[in-house]
């Protein structure tokens, strides 16, 4: 009560300026930018604030706990001039590059799949997502337990299927048997959101073109060719685009699975980064590592955003 | 005590201009003090150490909150903390932490003079890792003794004594293999294969910095025999299992009834006993093997630091103080279930070793101990080999097929990489 006299006292006190105040908040360009403060700030304050720091933090010297001075390019230089970081580059190219095509196909495939009409269809399409949705760090762990070299289940199956001779590989100490781990998580985790996004792409296509291709003789594949693919393919380059990215910039599955191990043949920019920056305490480092993939990110992402919007 | 009068001082203050005020302020409620530590291997370890923060508490009229969190965030917390310059007021440290972290700990020269004098003095190793070059930056607060777990019936049934030498365990090793229990010593990218390398190094007469933590002195005959005496025991005495572990890895490898001996502290007789697994009664100790350079093993020492930018110094230093009263540090090394092993060595009969025939000569490992690093103190270039895991990793090398001298090479490599940089404030 108190508060709305209050209210109603300063009403009638200074109506002229209320009412100005009321005036421009209804006015569009100041209505637009109002609302657009609070996400702006959120932007700055937990995007563009901390890129600026590791832009610093990549240019200084600066170790945990001693503040750096400016040092220029010379941790490009150096990270440069180590073979981990090389033999990480090199992790990168061939983790993203396989588990992206991996992810494409299998994803592709599996929204055709749940595009049919089957039994328990919607039960079935959310279950789908169940990889996606499990916090990573807990399904990596079972996975681990999966390749761990002495209860290995996945061997164990293997092992008592004929498929393979005991002992069985091991999953996690040779390069690339830990390759084929990380990208084998990577992709069982990844591909839900691939396939979920190209079926809401393939909903959208209007049944009549497909009707239309088949009056004109056109089997299954033509029909998946001529007419899905071509119509997918802005859907496709988005999904590709941010796979792309969160396969770059992959953390969790390495770091429980492997450490970057066996010798650092599975170290991503991400765990190598943190190895370096966080555990090693050289921060200076560390941020030129995981900045180092920026200019060719912004690269992909410039050119396939201009690529979609020709499209 | 002067901070108890301080804080009454200040309380009794605060309780006045509340009265003025006629509201409650912030500053009547209860100073608190906090203490950031790693989730203890034994979880009753962190219950009696918050029994003991809470005794303190009641004692100084303060609240003491002890935050643990899983190990391997802590440095990420500990950079946080210490980039904000806000927190907790205590952290507990490891490794490298007192020396990178030299700036922004307080003093603790008067605490550790004072538990010093009064617990029968500190272990050589207590200065090696705590004593930066501008005085003791944190307390030695208890370290983990790596020894030799065993299966005692295999060993038995292979004729075979606990290795006293690192050869004898190569030759040991040879024979239980071809017994169906091989040995085990992880090669791979976790902190167990890094604490066996270097002693096996120090054990040769190796080392892989020179005393001014700024040479390095890794390429040398000795360290080429260690990777030399590491293929030979991948090849005829190990799995090749051992390149995939993690630090629990071995502890399943003894548990299973696989593994003969591995290198570590006694976690997997604990846990076998606690889980009443038959193998316990098959599981003992020794201590950690020595050779021509003498018995030497690495340890990772946990020590607590008070941050500078913490209000609550005096209070931190007395409850750190508190912490080593005989009773409580008792207590913690028994809820500790013999892990936490005292750095003073007043505290090294504690009858959870004397008492107990497979932990009687645990407490003598205290003799041989360093941190990584040593002879150097654990700077930060340490740190980075430590957490490249460039030792493990160049053995992994050669028993992939590099030939020893290349793989010795790209250990150099890295540990001159390292060595460049910030190292003048640190580990002088």
């Amino acid at each position: 009560m108190a508060i709305g006299t209050r209210v109603l006292e300063g009403v009638s006190a200074r109506p002229s300026r209320l009412a100005r105040v009321r005036e421009l908040w209804e006015r569009e360009a100041v209505f637009g930018y109002g609302l657009i403060v609070p996400a702006l700030a959120l932007i700055v304050g937990l995007v563009a604030y901390p890129f600026g720091m590791a832009i610093y933090f990549s240019l200084s010297d600066y170790w945990v706990g001693s503040p750096g001075s400016f040092i220029g390019l010379q941790n490009f230089r150096d990270i440069l001039g180590n073979e981990i970081f090389r033999q990480t580059v090199y992790n990168s190219f061939v983790f993203t590059g396989i588990a992206v095509v991996l992810k494409a196909v299998l994803g592709i495939w599996l929204a055709m799949l749940l595009f049919r009409p089957f039994r328990f269809k919607r039960l079935i399409r959310g279950a789908v997502l169940l990889p996606w949705v499990i916090p990573t760090a807990l399904s990596v762990l079972a996975w681990k337990w999966m390749f761990d070299s002495l209860y290995s289940v996945v061997n164990w199956t293997a092992i008592h299927s004929g498929l393979i001779n005991p002992p069985g590989p091991n999953w996690l100490g040779m390069a690339d048997y830990a390759m084929t781990a990380v990208i084998a998580v990577n992709v069982w985790r990844g591909l839900p959101f691939f396939a979920i996004i190209v079926l809401a792409g393939l909903v959208s296509i209007p049944r009549e073109y497909y009707e239309a291709a088949e009056v004109d003789g056109a089997g299954s594949w033509s029909r998946f060719r001529h007419v899905t693919l071509p119509l997918l393919k802005p859907v496709l380059a988005v999904v590709i685009l941010f796979s792309t990215i969160f396969t770059f910039s992959d953390f969790n599955i390495v770091q429980v699975l492997t450490s970057g191990g066996p010798v650092n043949t599975t170290h991503l920019f991400a765990t190598l980064a943190y190895q370096v920056g966080l555990t090693g305490g050289n921060l200076g480092q560390g941020a030129s590592i995981s900045l180092f993939l920026f200019p060719l990110l912004a690269l992909i992402v410039f050119v396939q955003l201009r690529y979609i919007r020709k499209e | 005590m002067i901070s108890r009068r301080r804080f009454l001082t200040t309380s009794t203050i605060a309780g006045a201009s509340a009265l003025a005020l006629d509201r409650a302020p912030a500053f009547a409620q209860k100073r608190e003090l906090t203490l950031l530590s790693f989730n203890h291997f034994v979880p009753a370890s962190d219950d009696e150490l918050r029994r003991q923060a809470e005794a303190f508490g009641k004692q100084a009229g303060v609240i003491v909150r002890v935050d643990t969190i899983a190990g391997p965030q802590l440095p990420a917390k500990r950079a946080a903390e210490v980039s904000s310059q806000s927190g907790h007021d205590i952290v507990v440290n490891t490794a490298a932490d007192p020396f990178l972290f030299e700036q922004q700990l307080v003093d603790v020269g008067d605490v550790v003079d004072y538990l010093g004098g009064r617990y029968g003095g500190w272990y050589p190793f207590a200065k090696e890792t705590c004593h930066t070059a501008s005085g003791w930056k944190s307390v030695p607060w208890f370290w983990v003794a790596f020894l030799g777990s065993y299966n005692e019936v295999q060993f038995k049934k292979a004729g075979l004594q606990a290795p006293k030498t690192w050869d004898d365990l190569l030759k040991a090793g040879k024979v239980l293999k071809k017994q169906g229990n091989p040995i085990g010593i992880a090669v791979s990218q976790c902190t167990d294969a890094n604490i066996t390398f270097w002693t096996v190094l120090w054990c040769a007469g190796g080392k892989v910095l020179e005393a001014d933590g700024k040479t390095s002195a890794i390429n040398s005959d000795k360290t080429a025999a260690v990777i030399e005496w590491y293929k030979e025991l991948y090849k005829d005495a190990m799995d090749p299992e051992v390149l995939s572990w993690d630090n629990a890895s071995n502890n399943r490898f003894l548990l299973s009834g696989k593994g003969s001996w591995i290198h570590n502290p006694i976690s997997p007789y604990v846990s076998a006993v606690e889980k009443k697994m038959p193998i316990a009664d098959e599981i003992n100790h020794h201590n950690s093997p020595g050779g021509p350079g003498g018995i030497h093993c690495a340890t990772g020492v946990n020590s607590i630091g008070i941050w500078k930018f913490s209000k609550n110094a005096p209070l931190a230093k007395d409850f750190i103080k508190f912490l080593f009263q005989k009773e409580n540090y008792h207590a913690f090394i028994q809820h500790g279930s013999g892990f936490n092993m005292p750095p003073v060595k007043a505290f090294a009969e504690h009858p959870i070793w004397a008492g107990h025939p497979k932990y009687a000569m645990i407490p003598k490992e205290a003799e041989y101990v360093h941190e990584q690093g040593w002879p150097a103190k654990p700077n930060a270039a340490v740190q980075l080999i430590l957490v490249n895991y460039v030792l493990p990793n160049m053995v992994a090398k050669a028993i992939a097929g590099m030939p020893t001298k290349r793989a010795l090479a790209w250990g150099e490599d890295q540990v001159k990489l390292a060595l460049q940089g910030k190292l003048e404030t640190k580990g002088k």
